[in-house]
């Protein structure tokens, strides 16, 4: 069992230096809203505002992981979603629920198209996304009539702004985030230990014991006071249970199963890919598929907060999306999803901070830019340095 | 075993670190209903201490118009003097953004919330969230649709503005008196504005019998307001359109009158209009409406390219917004006796609405409007005099 402090840091410092730059972020925020920040409608907000950078980041991981490509579409298909949920319920009087299989439906059958230019036409992804921006864009402004529709069922509202269980209570505390909590600190303990067990049969190195039990007191820490919050507030958000659900399901793709291994050795090489009999085109195909449904995922939660459908809904998203990536660590051939995720909340940390500072739109803009710039180039050099090592 | 005793001594460091700093936190806003009544904060700064005076949260729609620096200013300035504090923010033509931003203001302890709404059929979860939160809410200048929690709205006498715009043109271009067929072309606001609908009704009520009779002819035969309606009052948008009329209408006739419901709208029919030679001696400018009175509309008016704005008085708006506010935030009724009242649907329930008058504004009557008021300065509007 051997411990190296090399090896402590160069493998983890891109991953450490994420975290530290969020962990950096929402303290100063927090300081300098003098403690707005932390207040738990606040703590509810941030998720609530931002589910939809978190899905479309997810979605957007795996298309970087292809090699750098992107997905321009993705905010035109959340406004086309939202626009064939409003005309399905609110003009042709659908029940919320057969609306909101045909607007999947619909949101893959997107995806499918675009994949297929993509896949098997050969169509360079930016060309073939651009086009379906333009196209999604101009459907959904059709469909809509370039009006806004709204309103929509409870039912309907239920998945962007609803709570679990809100008032099932136990000692003053939501039953919900309880339980929450005990499973992933029981998750979150396990894993690690299962992983040190691992290595250490074969021989890795292992990190030091302390740094980990260290590393996970942290995350404890973090998880246990956003999870008080929402407690103390109304409960656990039903699209945070949705987002959780996602991002353990897509890690669990990226890293355990073989389409993802296949995925991420696109990114590295991709005719070493092909020649290792990786099915490009297939993984392609499933990549740009998957985008789009995450797309109408979060345009169905965007709808859902805002209980109408706009002409301009999801505007710039597929940006945003590209940058929460990009935070996080995620280039052509190395990333995870998780990394992708703490991208959207370091974004989603800045959106909710400004705004309540008070900082115009504009400003926002500037400072956004400024961190990605940032942030690209740390991880560069951070990732030419451990080359060197 | 050495490890596990590492692992529980580690977490329970975790366990409470992370309860201390919820306990902190907690401490601040246990349940919503708590927020209202929460020492109010300044918006920029947040501090906490009671001794600061209760803040109102404006949100405009766009810090593009200049109109909304007017809002912002003339309310700003009536609230201070009632005793409050302001938080204005911009929410960039984005309805998400806005929702966002009155989300904010609520956490950041607003004691009230005046909106003008940028979609305003998108707002009714951020309005539920006031009413949830004890926070009164009042729509300006665009009604706030498809909620009950909207008590008041202030606004202009929309159908009239329409009235003026669509009666100025038959009193410049004398209808009432003369045989003449005079030809017309019609641009509307955008589509999904409830308040465009407005002006337009109120344009056509006073349009529709001349253009019936034959005295007014629309060359193009576009009435319908789907496709008069100019996409977000775009002023490009405008241009294309009338560049569109008048390239296919009107290549022999001449057009006498444009019913442009916005500056803006005016300022792209001006510009398509100059490039086919309008604007000359023997090729003058039609009738051109406008409102807004924007400072280039004004620099317009002065030219003799667009003949006629609306003045509306921002200053009586912000000041019926403010008085209202204030009476909400006391929790009394506001006192609106001497002022003009009228309802809107909002779809589910007629809202009060106030009626400020408008005025028509010309070159005759700029100075008097304009600058003897103090609306703007000579030197803002840069006119030679």
């Amino acid at each position: 069992m051997e411990t190296t402090k090399k090896s402590i840091f160069s493998g983890n410092l891109r991953q450490m230096g994420m975290i530290i730059a969020l962990v950096i972020i929402t303290l100063g925020f927090g300081i300098a809203t003098e403690g707005t920040l932390f207040r738990p409608m606040n703590v509810s907000n941030i998720f609530m505002q931002n589910s939809f950078e978190i899905i479309l980041a997810i979605g957007m991981f795996f298309c970087m992981l292809t090699g750098g490509n992107v997905d321009l579409s993705v905010g035109s298909i959340v406004g086309l979603a939202g626009a064939i949920m409003a005309v399905l319920t609110l003009n042709f009087h659908l029940p919320t629920s057969v609306a909101v299989i045909i607007t999947i439906t619909a949101g893959l059958l997107v995806g499918v198209v675009q994949g297929s230019f993509i896949a098997f036409l050969n169509v360079p992804p930016f060309i073939a996304t651009l086009a379906g921006e333009l196209i999604c864009r101009g459907l959904c402004q059709l469909i809509l009539g370039g009006q806004t529709l709204s309103p929509f069922s409870a039912g309907f509202q239920y998945f962007a702004n609803g709570f679990v269980a809100r008032d099932m209570k136990v000692g003053g505390i939501n039953v919900v985030c309880l339980l929450a909590f005990v499973i992933v600190v029981f998750a979150l303990v396990f894993s690690e230990v299962n992983k040190r067990r691992n290595r250490q049969k074969h021989g890795f190195p292992v990190q030091n014991l302390y740094i980990t039990v260290a590393k996970l007191a942290a995350i404890i820490a973090v998880v246990t006071f956003i999870l008080w919050n929402l407690s103390a507030y109304n409960g656990m958000p039903f699209i945070l249970v949705v987002m959780a659900v996602l991002a353990l399901v897509y890690s669990f793709i990226a890293n355990k199963t073989t389409v993802g291994r296949h995925i991420y050795m696109m990114g590295g090489n991709i005719q070493a890919a092909k020649l290792s009999g990786v099915r490009t085109k297939w993984m392609m195909f499933l990549v740009y598929t998957n985008s789009a449904l995450m797309a109408t995922i979060a345009g169905l939660a965007v709808t859902g907060r805002l209980n109408a459908a706009t002409p301009k809904a999801g505007t710039g998203y597929e940006l945003d999306a590209i940058a929460a990536c990009v935070i996080g660590g995620v280039d052509g051939a190395s990333g995870s999803v998780m990394g992708a995720i703490l991208g959207a909340c370091v974004m989603a940390i800045l959106n909710n901070g400004m705004s309540i500072l008070g900082i115009g739109t504009d400003m926002q803009s500037v400072i956004k830019g400024c961190i990605l710039l940032l942030a690209v180039s740390f991880d560069i050099y951070l990732k030419n340095k451990s080359k060197n090592n | 075993m050495k490890f596990s005793k590492v692992m529980a001594v580690g977490l329970s460091v975790a366990m409470v670190l992370g309860m201390t700093a919820c306990g902190s936190s907690s401490s601040d806003t246990p349940a919503p209903s708590d927020n209202a009544a929460q020492p109010a904060t300044e918006g920029e700064a947040a501090a906490e201490s009671s001794g600061k005076r209760p803040v109102i949260g404006i949100t405009l729609p766009t810090q593009e118009l200049a109109r909304c620096q007017k809002d912002q200013e003339y309310m700003t300035e009536y609230l201070n003097e009632l005793g409050y504090d302001v938080d204005v923010q911009f929410a960039k033509g984005d309805a998400a953004t806005q929702v966002n931003e009155i989300e904010n203001m609520i956490t950041n302890g607003v004691a009230g919330v005046i909106i003008s709404p940028w979609d305003g059929g998108a707002l009714t979860t951020a309005v539920q969230q006031c009413h949830d939160a004890g926070i009164p809410v009042i729509a300006y200048d665009a009604n706030v649709l498809d909620t009950e929690y909207i008590d008041y709205f202030v606004t202009d006498d929309l159908v009239g503005i329409g009235r003026q715009q669509g009666q100025f043109i038959i009193d410049a271009l004398d209808c009432d008196n003369s045989e003449e067929t005079h030809t017309i072309e019609l641009f509307g606001g955008d589509y999904g504005d409830a308040s465009a609908k407005m002006f337009w009704s109120g344009a056509m009520e006073v349009l529709d019998p001349y253009i019936d009779n034959g005295k007014l002819e629309v060359v193009s035969g576009q009435r319908e307001y789907e496709i008069c309606a100019v996409a977000e009052w775009s002023a490009t948008k405008s241009q294309e359109r009338m560049d569109t009329l008048l390239s296919t209408y009107y290549v022999d006739k001449r057009i006498d009158a444009v019913l442009t419901q916005n500056d803006d709208l005016a300022a792209g029919a001006i510009s398509a209009l100059k490039s086919v030679g309008y604007g000359t001696d023997d090729q003058p400018m039609p009738v051109i409406t406008g409102m807004d009175c924007t400072i280039s509309a004004l620099k317009s008016i002065n030219a003799g390219d667009q003949s006629m704005t609306i003045y509306k008085d921002i200053r009586q708006l912000a000041r019926h917004a403010s008085d209202i506010m204030d009476s909400l935030v006391k929790g009394e009724e506001p006192d609106l006796s001497d002022v003009e009242l009228t309802t809107y649907d909002n779809g589910v329930k007629e809202v009060t609405a106030t009626k400020v008058p408008s005025l028509v504004l010309t070159k005759e009557n700029m100075d008097e409007l304009v600058f003897d008021s103090g609306y703007y300065t000579r030197e803002e509007v840069e006119l030679e005099q």
